[in-house]
C-alpha cells in the first residue's frame, strides 16, 4: 500500500488507516446521528448539507479528505482546502471540478487556515455564517453547519455543475455516463451520499486518487524550491517516462501546486499522442493561469504557440517532430518556469529521440517516472545523455554527427563546441510512481484513443453556445465558409492523389494554421502544398461540406473570427473525427455519409493492420466503435 | 455442385469455417461504424473500379483508395491496402514502363505483404506455421511458397509473380470485397450493375456472369438444366428436415433441431449459394415452384399442419412448423438482393395464380407478409421477439435489408387480390424514403376501394371499378407511387402542387396531418436561431474583409449531416477536382533534398 501524502510544505504523513472495527463503529455512529435526524457524518469531522437546490455546504475537519468522483463547481466559503496540489481559500472565485471515472480520482483536504493568531471564535463564525449567507446557504442548513463548527475547519460550497462543454461530451452516447461513478463502492448509502448525489458527485475510496510516492514528494519538494528561488534562472523541468507511469498527473500536480506560488507557469507539451490543453497531435507552448482540477478534455485552451505535426505518434517523421519541438520551444521567454511533457516512447528510437530532445531544449531538472526495475528506460543522468548519441545528434565520443547532413537540425547544437562539448547540466528527480498498474503498458484505465477522442469533443464543446441549455448537434451549427484559392491544403500523414483530395478533407478534422508565404495559385481550384509546412496552428475545425461548383470549404470551428481570418493553410493529419461524432447524428435526411451498419469487421481482411504485439487486454471502461 | 473439385470443396471448408462465426456475430446489433466512403456507391465505384481490368479505371480506383487511405489513417482496412498495392502492380505492368526484373520486385512485395499481413491477423499467441494459417483460410499453398521464394530463395519468375497477383486479387475479391458490406454471398457483380446503372466499367465483369450471350435455345437449355439442379439441392434440403424430423417425436422438437443449423444443412446451403452465384433469379423460381415454399398437401400432412381454407385463418402468418422447416435455409439466403428478387417474384406468381390452387395465393401472401414483417423489424432495429411462448422462433433476417420499395409498390400493386391493402401497408410502412402521409393514405384507401368485395383473386377487371373511382385505376396508382417519390426528392414546392390537386378529391383533412409532419421542427431550431444571430452578426463584422466569411444562405443545416451539403447528390464522382495548383514553400525548415519527394 504505498503512503499519500500531504502537501509538500510540511513532512509526509501516513494517512490515518484505520481498521476495520474502527469504520463499524463510526458506520454506527453515523447511523444513529441519522436516526436522530441530525447531521450524519460519514466520518469524524466531515458532514454535508443540502445548502439549496444542488447545492451543498461541505464541513472539513482540519486535515480531512475527501477523494470523489463527479464534476461540480467548488468555492471555499470559510479556512482552506486543498485540490491536487492547488490551495483554495475563501477568497478565491468559485472553480470547476471535474474529476471523472476515466482519471485519477480528485482529493480534496481541508488545510489548516492561516488566520489572524487572535481571532476571536466569535468573529469566526461570525464570518463562516456571512460566507454561507452570501452564498444563500439555506438558514436550517446554517443552522447544521454551524453546529458543527470550529475554528480550524474548512467549509465548501459545492455546487451542481453544467457547462456547455460537458453538456456536449455526455451527449455523446459512448461517454454519457462519464461522471458516473463505475460501480457503488459503499455498500451503504448514507444521506451524506445523496447529499453529495445532488450535487454531482460521489464519495470513493482514497486510494483512486493521487498517490504520492516518497519520491515523488521528495522531487517535487525540489521543484518548488527551484521554481521560487529568486537569484537562480528560471527553472525548465523536462517530465519524461514511459507510458502510464503518472507523467500527467504528476505535472498537473506539480503545476497546481507551483499556481499556488506564482501567477503563471508555462507548460510544452510535447506529446502528441496524449496532449493536456489541446487536441492530440499538436506541440504547444501554454500560458498556466489556472489551476488544472480535471482532466484534458475539461480544460481545452488556446495556447501560446501551437503547431499541428498531424499524428499521434512520431515514428514515421521524427525529423520533422524535431523541428516542430524546435519551433515551438523558440517561442519559450524564459520568464516563468516551464514544465515539458514528453512522450511515452522510450525504447529504442523513442529513447534516442528523447536524447536529441533533452540536448535541444537543455532543461535545468529532469524528472524521470520509471517503475523500479529501470528495464523501460536507462537512467537519464547528465553522464549517461552526454555521452549516448541521439538519434540526430551525437554524443561526445562521436566525431561528426553523420545522419544531419540537413539546415533543420544543426544549428541546435551550436552551444556545445567541436570535440570538447560540456555534459549537460541538469538535476535529475527519480520518481517511482506506486500506484496500483503502474507503468504497466496496456494496462491504462481508459484506452488512448478513447482519451484522445475526448479532447477533440472537449474542444468541440467550445462551439456550444453557453446560454442554451440544451446540446445543439454539430452539423445543425452555422458553418464557416473559405475559397479554395484562399487557403492552402495539404494531407500530412499520407500522399492523396490531388484529384481525389476532397475525398479526404471532406467531413474532416483539420488543422487551422497560418504559414507566412502569400497564397499563390493559377486557377479558382484549390491550392495544394508540396510539403507539410512547420506553422502556426491557430485551432482545429470540421470540414462540414465541400462545395464543388462554388469552389468553397465549409468548416466549422470555435477558433475566433479575429484568429480565424489569419489562417490561410488547413492541414489535414491522421486525426479523425471521433466515430461518436458521426455515427450519432439524428434528425438528418437520408443516409448519413461515411456511416454504415453494413461494414462486417468479421470478414477476414476487413481490420486495420496490427502490430504484432503481445499484449493483455485491456479493460475498456468507455467502449467506442472502433474494431 | 457444378465442379464437385478439390477447390470447391476447399472453398466450401472455407465457408463453414465463417458459419463458425456467425452464432456471435448474430447476437451482435449492427454496429454503426464509420468507413471512408461517402456511401455504397463510392464503395462500388472502387470495387469495380479495381478489378475491371482497365488500367485507366484501376488508376481512378487506385486515386480514390489513396483519400481512403487517408481518411482511415492507421485504421485503413487489411484487404483494401493489400488490393491496392496488387493492383498498382498490374497498373505498372501493362504500363510498360518497368522493366520485368522491377516488376519482379514490386509484385514480390506487394504479394509478401499481402501473404504476412493477412495471416498474421490469424497469428495466436503460440506462433503456428505460416502453411497451416495459409491452409486455414484457402489461400492456395503455392503463394505462400512463392512468399518463401520471394524473401528467401532465388526471385521467381514475372509470370509466376503475375499469376500469384491474379490468384490473390481473386482470393481478396471472394473473400473480402463481395462479401463486405451486406453482401453475405458472392454476387454482387450482376446486382451492381441493376443499381447503377451506366457507370463505366461494368461490362468487364460480364465475362464472369451467367449470361454470356448465347444462340437462345442453348441458353434455354441450360436455364432447365440449372433449374433441375436448383431443385434437386432443395429436394436434398426437404429430405434433411423431414430425416431430422423423424428422428425425434414430436414437431416442437424437431423445430428446435431444424433452428440449429447442422453441418448437412450448412452443406446444402453452401451449395446453393454456389447456384445463386450463377444465377439468382432461377433460384428464386424453384423456390417457388411447387413443393418447396409452396407446399402440396402431402407436405402439409406430413407436417401435421391443417389446412384451413378460410384465407384468414392463418392471418398472414406461415404456419410456425412450416416457417421452422424453412427458415434456416431463407436466413442464409437472403441477401439485400435476393430479398428483393424473391419477394419480386412472389407478386409475379400471385399475379399469375388467380385461378389456380388455393394453396399458392395463400402461401405466396403470407410469404410476402411474413418477410416483410420481418425486415420492418429488423430495419426498425427491433430486439428478435419470440413470437410464441413454447418456442423462440428465429427470424428470417440477420442484417437491414435496404429494398427499392418503389419497384415493390409497383410489384404489389399489379398483383391485386385481397390482401393487397395490407401488403401495401406493409410496404407503406417500411418504405425508407416514406411517401408523404397523405399519399400513402391515399394509396391505402384506392387500394381496398379497389379490391373490396371482389373474390379472393378478382381479376383486374378495371371496368367495374371506373365507376366508383374514375380517375384511378391500377396503372395511375402505379403513376401515382412513381410521381410521389418524385415529388419527395423535389422537395416541399411541388407537393404543394399535389395537395391542390388532392383538394378536388375532398381529402384536405389528411393533407393537414400531412402539412403538420412536414413542419415538425426541433423546438430547439428556433432558439438556436435568435440566440445565434446576434453571435453570427458579430462573426460576420470580425471578418469583414476577410476570405473567411459566415454562409449566408438561409439553409437549414440540422437537415445535413456533416459531408453532406444542401443539393449535393450521391453521385460517387461528385468531388472530383478538374483543376488545382501546386504550392512549394521556400522558407521551411523541412528541406526538399531529404524529404521524400512526394511530388514532382
Amino acid at each position: 500500500m504505498p503512503a499519500r501524502r500531504g502537501p509538500p510544505a510540511r513532512r509526509p504523513r501516513r494517512a490515518p488507516s484505520r481498521g476495520g472495527r474502527a469504520e463499524a463503529a463510526w458506520r454506527e455512529f453515523a447511523a444513529s446521528f441519522a436516526r436522530a435526524g441530525m447531521v450524519p457524518p460519514a466520518e469524524a469531522g466531515l458532514a454535508a448539507v443540502e445548502a439549496a437546490e444542488g447545492a451543498a455546504v461541505l464541513l472539513l475537519a482540519p486535515r480531512q479528505t475527501l477523494t470523489f468522483t463527479g464534476k461540480c463547481r467548488l468555492r471555499c466559503l470559510y479556512g482552506a482546502v486543498r485540490l491536487l496540489g492547488f490551495a483554495v481559500a475563501s477568497h478565491q472565485p468559485a472553480l470547476p471540478v471535474f474529476s471523472p471515472a476515466t482519471h485519477c480520482a480528485l482529493t480534496l483536504e481541508a488545510l489548516p487556515a492561516d488566520r489572524p493568531p487572535a481571532a476571536d471564535l466569535r468573529q469566526l463564525r461570525a464570518a463562516a455564517r456571512a460566507a454561507m449567507r452570501a452564498h444563500s446557504v439555506r438558514r436550517q442548513a446554517r443552522v447544521k453547519v454551524m453546529a458543527r463548527f470550529s475554528a480550524e475547519c474548512a467549509l465548501v460550497l459545492l455546487e451542481h455543475l453544467d457547462t456547455p462543454v460537458t453538456r456536449f461530451l455526455l451527449s455523446h452516447l459512448p461517454l454519457s455516463r462519464l461522471f458516473e461513478p463505475q460501480k457503488k463502492e459503499e455498500p451503504s448509502f448514507t444521506p451524506e451520499d445523496a447529499v453529495l448525489a445532488s450535487v454531482g458527485i460521489v464519495k470513493c475510496s482514497p486510494d483512486r486518487g493521487l498517490l504520492v510516492s516518497e519520491s515523488m514528494f521528495l522531487a517535487l519538494e525540489e521543484l518548488i524550491q527551484a521554481c521560487c528561488a529568486e537569484d537562480e534562472g528560471v527553472p525548465v523541468v523536462l517530465v519524461c517516462g514511459p507510458k502510464n507511469t503518472g507523467k500527467s498527473t504528476f505535472n498537473r500536480y506539480l503545476i497546481n501546486l507551483l499556481l499556488n506560488r506564482l501567477p503563471s507557469v508555462e507548460y510544452m507539451e510535447c506529446d502528441i499522442g496524449q496532449t493536456e490543453f489541446t487536441p492530440p497531435g499538436c506541440v504547444s507552448l501554454s500560458n498556466i493561469a489556472e489551476p488544472i482540477l480535471g482532466p484534458p478534455f475539461t480544460h481545452q485552451q488556446t495556447p501560446r504557440k501551437m503547431v499541428y505535426y498531424g499524428q499521434t505518434s512520431c515514428e514515421q517523421d521524427t525529423e520533422r517532430y524535431l523541428d516542430v519541438v524546435k519551433y515551438v520551444f523558440s517561442s519559450y521567454k524564459k520568464e516563468v518556469p516551464l514544465v515539458i511533457n514528453t512522450m511515452g516512447w522510450v525504447k529504442g528510437e523513442g529513447l534516442l529521440l528523447l536524447i536529441d530532445i533533452v540536448r535541444l531544449l537543455s532543461p535545468s531538472h529532469i524528472v524521470q517516472m520509471d517503475v523500479y526495475d529501470w528495464k523501460a528506460m536507462a537512467p537519464l543522468t547528465p553522464e549517461y545523455v552526454h555521452l549516448t548519441p541521439g538519434l540526430y545528434t551525437k554524443g561526445k565520443q562521436q566525431a561528426k554527427c553523420k545522419r544531419m547532413g540537413t539546415s533543420g537540425a544543426e544549428n541546435w547544437k551550436s552551444s556545445e563546441g567541436e570535440g570538447d562539448a560540456l555534459a549537460p547540466e541538469y538535476k535529475l528527480l527519480y520518481i517511482h510512481p506506486e500506484f496500483p498498474r503502474a507503468g504497466v503498458a496496456g494496462e491504462a484505465r481508459v484506452h488512448s484513443g478513447i482519451l484522445r477522442d475526448m479532447s477533440i469533443l472537449g474542444y468541440l464543446g467550445q462551439l456550444q453556445s453557453p446560454d442554451i441549455g440544451a446540446v445543439l448537434p454539430l452539423h445543425s451549427l452555422v458553418p464557416y465558409q473559405v475559397p479554395f484559392s484562399a487557403v492552402a491544403l495539404r494531407v500530412i500523414h499520407t500522399d492523396v492523389a490531388p484529384t481525389n483530395i476532397m475525398y479526404a478533407v471532406n467531413a474532416s478534422w483539420v488543422g487551422l494554421c497560418r504559414i507566412p508565404d502569400e497564397i499563390r495559385c493559377q486557377t479558382d481550384g484549390p491550392v495544394l502544398l508540396t510539403q507539410t509546412p512547420v506553422c502556426d496552428c491557430l485551432g482545429f475545425g470540421i470540414v462540414r461540406g465541400v462545395e464543388m461548383e462554388k469552389k468553397l470549404y465549409h468548416v466549422l470551428t470555435p477558433v475566433p473570427p479575429e484568429n480565424l481570418r489569419l489562417v490561410n493553410c488547413l492541414l489535414l493529419g491522421n486525426i479523425a473525427i471521433p466515430n461518436c461524432v458521426l455515427v450519432g447524428q439524428q434528425g438528418v435526411e437520408g443516409e448519413i455519409p461515411y456511416v454504415t451498419s453494413d461494414y462486417n469487421y468479421s470478414i477476414l481482411g476487413s481490420g486495420k493492420l496490427k502490430k504484432k504485439k503481445h499484449f493483455k487486454r485491456r479493460e475498456y471502461a468507455f467502449e467506442c466503435d472502433y474494431t | 455442385m457444378a465442379g464437385g473439385g478439390a477447390a470447391a470443396r476447399a472453398q466450401l471448408a472455407l465457408r463453414r469455417g465463417r458459419r463458425c462465426l456467425s452464432p456471435a456475430r448474430k447476437r451482435l446489433k449492427p454496429l454503426r461504424t464509420v468507413v471512408a466512403w461517402r456511401g455504397r456507391a463510392e464503395w462500388d465505384q472502387v470495387m469495380v473500379g479495381l478489378y475491371c481490368g482497365d488500367s485507366r479505371l484501376q488508376q481512378e480506383a487506385l486515386d480514390r483508395v489513396s483519400a481512403w487511405k487517408s481518411r482511415y489513417g492507421p485504421k485503413m482496412p487489411l484487404a483494401v491496402d493489400c488490393t491496392a498495392e496488387l493492383i498498382r502492380c498490374k497498373v505498372l505492368d501493362s504500363s510498360g514502363r518497368l522493366k520485368s526484373h522491377e516488376l519482379i520486385l514490386s509484385y514480390g512485395l506487394a504479394l509478401v505483404r499481402f501473404v504476412n499481413l493477412i495471416t498474421e491477423r490469424k497469428q495466436k499467441m503460440v506462433s503456428i506455421p505460416l502453411r497451416q494459417l495459409a491452409r486455414e483460410v484457402d489461400i492456395p499453398i503455392w503463394v505462400v511458397d512463392l512468399r518463401h521464394e520471394l524473401t528467401h530463395g532465388k526471385l521467381p519468375r514475372l509470370a509466376l509473380c503475375r499469376k500469384g497477383c491474379d490468384v490473390v486479387l481473386d482470393w481478396l475479391r471472394k473473400t473480402y470485397w463481395s462479401r463486405q458490406l451486406g453482401n453475405n454471398l458472392c454476387e454482387e457483380s450482376e446486382d451492381e450493375e441493376e443499381e447503377q446503372e451506366g457507370a463505366e466499367g461494368n461490362a468487364e465483369l460480364d465475362n464472369d456472369t451467367w449470361e454470356i450471350r448465347t444462340p437462345q435455345h442453348e441458353a434455354c437449355q441450360k436455364h432447365k438444366e440449372f433449374h433441375e439442379k436448383v431443385r434437386d439441392v432443395l429436394i436434398s434440403y426437404k429430405n434433411e428436415q423431414f430425416r431430422v424430423m423423424q428422428t425425434v417425436q414430436s414437431v416442437s422438437k424437431s423445430r428446435e433441431l431444424w433452428s440449429d443449423s447442422s453441418s448437412e444443412v450448412d452443406w446444402i446451403l453452401a451449395q446453393i449459394k454456389d447456384l445463386m452465384q450463377e444465377n439468382r433469379e432461377t433460384v428464386a423460381e424453384a423456390l417457388l415452384s411447387d413443393g418447396f415454399l409452396i407446399p402440396k398437401m402431402d407436405c402439409l400432412k406430413m407436417l401435421n399442419i391443417k389446412y384451413e381454407a378460410n384465407k384468414e385463418v392463418w392471418q398472414f402468418r406461415i404456419p410456425q412448423t412450416f416457417y421452422c422447416f424453412w427458415q434456416p435455409l431463407l436466413t442464409g439466403l437472403l441477401s439485400r438482393s435476393f430479398t428483393q428478387i424473391l419477394i419480386e417474384k412472389m407478386f409475379m406468381e400471385l399475379k399469375e395464380c388467380s385461378d389456380s390452387s388455393e394453396l399458392r395465393p395463400q402461401f405466396l401472401i403470407n410469404w410476402i407478409s411474413e418477410m416483410l414483417t420481418g425486415i420492418a423489424k429488423i430495419n426498425a432495429g427491433k430486439k428478435r421477439q419470440h413470437c410464441n411462448k413454447q418456442v423462440s422462433v428465429k427470424e428470417l433476417f440477420l442484417h437491414k435489408v435496404p429494398l427499392q420499395w418503389i419497384r415493390l409498390t409497383d410489384n404489389c400493386l399489379e398483383a391485386p387480390c385481397w390482401a393487397t391493402p395490407h401488403l401495401l401497408q406493409l410496404i407503406l410502412t417500411i418504405m425508407r424514403p416514406r411517401l408523404p402521409r397523405s399519399s400513402r393514405k391515399n394509396l391505402l384507401y384506392l387500394a381496398s376501394v379497389y379490391t373490396e368485395g371482389g373474390g379472393p383473386l378478382s381479376s383486374p377487371g378495371l371496368s367495374s371499378d371506373c365507376s366508383e373511382q374514375p380517375i384511378y385505376t391500377i396503372e395511375s396508382l402505379q403513376w401515382r407511387a412513381r410521381q410521389e417519390n418524385q415529388v419527395k426528392n423535389q422537395g416541399q414546392t411541388v407537393e404543394k402542387q399535389e395537395d391542390v390537386l388532392e383538394r378536388d378529391d375532398g381529402v384536405e383533412e389528411v393533407e393537414e396531418e400531412e402539412e403538420e409532419m412536414v413542419t415538425e421542427t426541433n423546438p430547439l431550431e428556433g432558439l438556436a436561431h435568435s440566440g445565434n444571430m446576434v453571435a453570427i452578426a458579430e462573426k460576420r463584422a470580425a471578418l469583414q474583409g476577410s476570405a473567411w466569411q459566415i454562409t449566408a444562405d438561409e439553409v437549414r443545416w440540422k437537415d445535413f449531416p456533416l459531408g453532406k451539403l444542401p443539393g449535393q447528390t450521391d453521385d460517387p464522382d461528385g468531388l472530383m477536382l478538374d483543376n488545382y495548383s501546386m504550392m512549394s514553400l521556400l522558407d521551411q525548415p523541412v528541406g526538399d533534398e531529404w524529404k521524400s519527394p512526394n511530388t514532382k
